[in-house]
């Protein structure tokens, strides 16, 4: 306690502690307004499960989706020089920034089957309609997840030396088993940081899911989406699945701990 | 043999080398900056040549005014890096067995030749310890091993002594001459040690300026 440094003023104290109470406050009342003793039965209600089977099917979908779109998309941010580099990132990370209801009423000027610029498209050719369908929820889904995912993949990209692709070029790998081989083993743990990231922003999207797929329990109602529906017609129910939700993301930090979090912290 | 005449180019150095390796040990010996590590880099593979013509085997596998670049995979070079660059997410044996695996030998054959010259070279122990635990010299012996292993027909090493203690020196070197002539091929040797070189080397070329 000697040194200048690790005295900490007090209102420095006082202000960190009410920001842990801020935060904590909202978990420990959803957690008393679960109602324990039915909280099983709640939670294996049918509007329950219909929404956590769609929730968790579309949220990996998404994730998939997002890493088939994103991992080429971090490689050219990462590698390439570009022009218009720029703005390829600039439009990576809009839907981080952008209300989640506008995303999904760009997605209705994108894929809308009326009015939309594919929609139309999509839906005289293939028959395919991707509003108030799974489909909708899980195109709604990557649109939010994929800046997460791409960000990840870049900054891992950026941080691995390029000694080690070189060394296994001129032992004989070509690109793609040089892609396999070494650059996704020194990738791993930006990659694991980035889908979990991107699973959980998939997991918990709203505003653009409800705008463009809808809100049908049993074919686009997602978690989130029942636990806002439930909230007036059960609310036991609501928080129940909310607590569930919670739980979920709890063992999304933990899983993620060393990766992201843990190595800021440190 | 390698045979380079022309500009070696990497950022903003340049310099002109004229060199012709037959089958033999031939020593570059200079300071740092004086552009060993980027000769080796462009017999390689890893910068293109800025002007001139570059031979391995009497084929041209890098020639600007003929339009001829030969990629790094196709040209069947071993290489010790001066920072070894072992991959740091495979166990000493799995980096040794490499080159192997991608010239389609089985896993099981290739890990087994690798574990073999491990032991020639002193770090069969090490054999199963990731490539990050191990030590500077431990480490400098498996690069040796993975540069020779895959029958390669032309063979770089960059200080490839640098990091072994003095007592084991001798039998390093020996086991690498060994090597070298069984293969029959062309190598250049890169150090700042002109002493390690006297050892090593069949004949020298001076880049100090």
């Amino acid at each position: 306690m000697n040194k200048v440094g690790s005295r900490t003023p007090r209102f420095v104290r006082i202000g960190a502690l009410l920001g842990v109470v801020f935060l904590a406050l909202p978990i420990i009342g959803l957690f008393n307004r679960v109602a324990w003793s039915t909280l099983w039965t709640q939670l294996t209600d049918v509007a329950t499960r219909d929404a956590l089977r769609i929730s968790l099917y579309a949220s990996v979908c998404a994730t998939v989706l997002a890493l088939v779109l994103g991992l080429p998309l971090a490689w050219c941010l990462a590698r390439l020089h570009f022009a218009g580099r720029r703005f390829v990132r600039a439009l990576v990370l809009l839907p981080m920034v952008l209300p989640p209801v506008v995303g999904g009423v760009a997605l209705l000027g994108a894929y809308g089957k009326s009015n939309g610029l594919l929609g139309g498209v999509l839906d005289t050719f293939f028959g395919v309609q991707l509003t108030y369908s799974l489909w909708g929820v899980i195109i709604a889904e990557t649109f939010v997840a994929l800046p997460f995912l791409v960000l990840s993949l870049e900054g891992g990209l950026r941080s691995i030396d390029t000694k080690f692709e070189e060394a296994a070029a001129v032992m004989g790998a070509t690109d793609f088993t040089r892609f396999m081989r070494v650059t996704l083993p020194l990738l791993k743990p930006s990659l694991i940081a980035g889908l979990m990231l991107a699973w959980a922003r998939a997991l918990g999207e709203f505003g653009a899911t409800i705008t463009f797929a809808g809100n049908i329990q049993g074919r686009t109602q997602t978690a989130p989406l029942a636990v806002y529906t439930m909230l007036e017609s059960n609310p036991e129910g609501a928080y129940a699945l909310s607590f569930l939700l919670v739980a979920i993301s709890v063992a999304v930090l933990v899983g993620l701990r060393d990766r992201w979090i843990g190595g800021a912290a440190q | 043999m390698i045979s380079v005449h022309g500009t070696v180019e990497v950022g903003t150095f340049s310099r002109e080398f004229s060199i012709d390796v037959g089958n033999e040990i031939v020593g570059m010996f200079g300071a740092n900056g004086s552009g060993k590590t980027s000769v080796l880099r462009t017999i390689a593979g890893l910068c293109p040549l800025g002007k001139g013509e570059l031979r391995v085997n009497d084929e041209f596998v890098d020639a600007p005014a003929k339009n001829i670049f030969v990629l790094p995979e196709m040209r069947n070079i071993g290489m010790v890096f001066q920072d070894h660059s072992l991959f740091p997410f495979m166990t000493a044996v799995d980096n040794a067995a490499f080159p192997l695996l991608m010239r389609g030998v089985k896993r099981t054959a290739a890990v087994k030749m690798a574990a073999e010259m491990l032991e020639q070279f002193g770090v069969a122990h090490v054999a199963q310890h990731m490539a990050p635990t191990l030590s500077g010299g431990q480490s400098q012996r498996v690069a040796i091993v993975r540069a020779l292993i895959g029958s390669p027909s032309a063979v770089l090493l960059d200080e490839p002594l640098s990091a072994i203690d003095e007592a084991s020196r001798e039998g390093v070197r020996n086991h690498i001459r060994e090597h070298l002539v069984r293969l029959g091929v062309s190598a250049i040797v890169v150090s700042h040690d002109r002493a390690e070189l006297d050892h090593l080397c069949t004949r020298i070329e001076n880049y100090t300026r």
